[in-house]
């Protein structure tokens, strides 16, 4: 009787201890995560003052008048005229009624078309 | 010599050697027994110690053990719990970001940092000053000096907004005393295009003007960035259009304003002119003055719509009918005469489109000096701009209604004898063309529209957008007339006061114009500030001159830019075709 309380106070106390250690365990592991949570929070936090400066830079690069100046510079567009955009009616095909003055009897009349659209 | 044997204490419950009396062999059994006993009491009472070492000993080998490991435990979470935590990381700006309509950031804050000092912490001012005036030639020493010399002060502003190289070379410097307090800085993207617009803030981030200062309790409590209704592209074109114009006509300013129609959203606000935000503005500076929404001016002719919209709207008057203007109108001695006279009678088409002082003092006097001012009153010119997001708002002027006299009546029919802002024309003009709903202007982007109210009808707003096109087509407008995008507008140039009465050389024009009038979408109002007659214009200076062909190539650029499709005929396109092949 007596072995058998000592054996069930033995386990309750290897129980107790290993519950301890399991504890322990995890307030070390909590720990490590709180740090690598704040480690994380911390880069996020750099990094979207990174991104935000970024953001800030790219709307400085892509002002109108940059945009202009570096079109003017580099490349011959010119803004778009109002009568270069046109109704697919308007188009000069063969099949239409005889008023219709230019014929498309080749790929001339569009080729030219596009022409003077630049 | 007497045996020894060990006997507990009960008392002290430890044990004690000391000489027992003999008890003879029978007893040195007994006496036997008791010592194996209390070795095995000694050993069962030694095995929690050993245990208890044993275990952390084993914890401590486990822990190094796991140590020792590359990555330690991981604790894996299921995935939900995973994605049910948020990030919770602060904005690292204090003031929200301000955005145009299509989501281009106008206005920003950089984290920067402030230099400071602590003067009970200086060792040699002198040489600390020295170096510091060096690092920044824009403070001077003697100025420096004072501030780390600063008596019972444990902080002194050196200078803010520092950059990371200014930063680094501060800390180069090895002055304990000096240190860095972390700020932000308000930066405009665009310098000057919304300057008027956004306004400016002080050193301490607070606004001043503009947005900045109506909106500066939304920016500092929601990091939620502000969305606009103004397009940085059309800005752009405006801006420089008007640029292009003060030049030319070297006027003192120019300004315009465009909004959208059915919704009284505000596209782009100009106002020349300006200045750059992010640079120290003085205060009374010509360039801080909002055009738009502080100049209260007699707008001239283009008032003309709005008494011709009266005249159609009172039921008194049809379109049809007709008024003598073949002489000039002699009321309270003072005599009304038309700028261009056609010496007869006109339909109320044709006093709009040959905007005849005459014809509109006859209008407005068959309707009256009530009707007039319900009417102008309805159209908001008899108060402030309700709820707009620029605070610098300029107040109308105009006759208390005991004052309204038969000669108020006919001057305020063509403009003069009330001044309002350009923005209490651009808004009530477009209640005219859209079908009649007056909306208030608004700056911020919003799903829900704010009060709208109906000032005229349908059918008189119909009429009105026929009219304002013949004025483009056949009156003072016709340098305005974009291919494709029927413009309608009314032009208006009013001589300027000059000490009580009217210059005759300072006038300050404006075309008001709406595009396409088949479907309106847009007002425009083109305003140049005492425009010179130069040689193109045969040293003309009038609106018609200056304000239309403006406006005509703001609205050539601006229209496709909104997504607007010209609107050709088939066999006009195909006779342009033909031309240029």
């Amino acid at each position: 009787m007596f072995n058998t309380r000592n054996a069930l106070n033995a386990l309750w106390f290897t129980l107790a201890c290993v519950v301890i250690f399991g504890c322990f365990i995890l307030k070390n592991q909590v720990h490590d995560l709180e740090n690598e949570l704040a480690k994380i929070n911390r880069n996020i936090a750099s990094d979207m003052r990174n991104i935000h400066v970024l953001k800030a830079e790219w709307g400085r690069l892509n002002t109108p008048a940059r945009l202009r100046k570096l079109a003017q510079e580099h490349i011959s567009l010119n803004n778009l005229r109002a009568e270069q955009i046109i109704n697919y009616s308007a188009l000069p095909f063969e099949n239409e009624s005889s008023s219709v003055t230019v014929a498309v009897s080749d790929s001339k009349d569009l080729k030219q078309l596009v022409k003077t659209q630049r | 010599m007497l045996p020894l044997s060990l006997s507990k204490n009960k008392k002290n419950n430890f044990y004690n050697l000391r000489p027992q009396p003999s008890l003879g062999i029978g007893n040195f059994m007994l006496e036997e027994n008791q010592n194996i006993s209390a070795i095995q009491t000694c050993r069962n009472r030694m095995i929690w110690p050993v245990i208890f070492f044993f275990l952390i000993y084993l914890i401590i080998t486990i822990r190094v053990f796991f140590v020792c490991l590359p990555h330690g435990i991981k604790i894996s979470l299921p995935e939900e719990d995973m994605t049910e935590h948020e990030i919770n990381v602060q904005s690292p700006i204090s003031r929200a970001d301000i955005l145009d309509r299509n989501g281009a950031i106008i206005a920003t804050s950089l984290p920067t940092v402030n230099l400071y000092a602590n003067p009970k912490k200086i060792q040699d001012a002198k040489e600390a000053a020295l170096k510091l005036s060096s690092l920044f030639p824009e403070i001077s020493y003697d100025e420096i000096y004072a501030k780390l010399t600063k008596k019972r002060s444990s902080f002194s502003m050196i200078k803010h907004d520092l950059s990371p190289a200014q930063q680094a070379k501060v800390n180069a410097l090895g002055i304990p005393a000096l240190e860095f307090q972390t700020s932000e800085k308000r930066v405009y993207l665009h310098n000057n295009l919304f300057a008027h617009v956004l306004g400016y803030t002080n050193i301490d981030n607070v606004g001043q003007s503009g947005i900045e200062k109506f909106m500066h309790k939304r920016l500092t409590e929601s990091s939620k960035p502000l969305e606009l209704t103004v397009d940085m592209g059309i800005q752009d074109t405006i801006r420089q259009e008007l640029e292009n114009a003060v030049e030319k006509f070297k006027a003192a300013g120019a300004a315009a304003i465009l909004m959208d129609i059915n919704s009284g959203e505000i596209i782009s606000l100009v106002s020349l002119p300006d200045f750059n935000p992010n640079i120290k503005i003085p205060v009374g500076e010509k360039a801080l003055f909002n055009f738009i929404t502080q100049a209260t001016y007699e707008p001239g002719s283009v008032f003309k719509t709005f008494n011709t919209a009266l005249a159609l709207e009172s039921g008194k008057i049809k379109p049809t009918d007709k008024f003598d203007a073949t002489k000039p109108v002699i009321i309270q001695k003072r005599k009304i005469s038309d700028d261009h006279p056609k010496n007869s009678w006109l339909t109320v088409d044709e006093i709009l489109t040959y905007s005849s002082n005459i014809g509109s003092v006859k209008m407005a006097e068959k309707v009256g000096k009530d009707g007039q001012r319900k009417f102008l009153k309805n159209l908001g010119f008899f108060e402030k701009v309700h709820d707009f997001e620029i605070p610098e708002i300029g107040r109308p002027l105009f006759q208390s209604e005991k004052d309204w006299a038969p000669i108020t009546v006919a001057t305020v029919s063509y403009g003069h004898g009330i001044s309002v802002t350009p923005l209490h024309i651009i808004t009530a003009f477009s209640a005219l063309v859209n079908g009649g709903i007056y909306h208030n202007p608004t700056l911020i982007k919003s799903a829900t529209p704010k009060v709208s109210k109906r000032v005229i009808s349908e059918y008189t707003s119909e009429q009105m957008r026929q009219m304002l096109r013949n004025v483009v087509l056949y009156g003072t407008g016709k340098k305005a007339d974009v291919a494709g995008y029927e413009v309608g507008g009314k032009t208006g140039t009013a001589n300027k006061t000059d000490k009580g009465s009217y210059a005759k050389t300072r006038v300050t024009n404006s075309f008001v114009s709406t595009f396409p009038t088949s479907d309106p979408k847009y007002a425009l109002l083109v305003i140049i500030d005492e425009p010179q007659g130069i040689k193109e214009t045969w040293n003309q200076r009038a609106a018609g001159w200056n304000t239309v062909p403006t406006t005509g190539k703001i609205i050539a650029q601006i229209a496709p830019q909104l997504g607007l499709k010209a609107n050709f005929d088939v066999e006009t396109q195909r006779a342009h075709i033909k031309a240029v092949q």
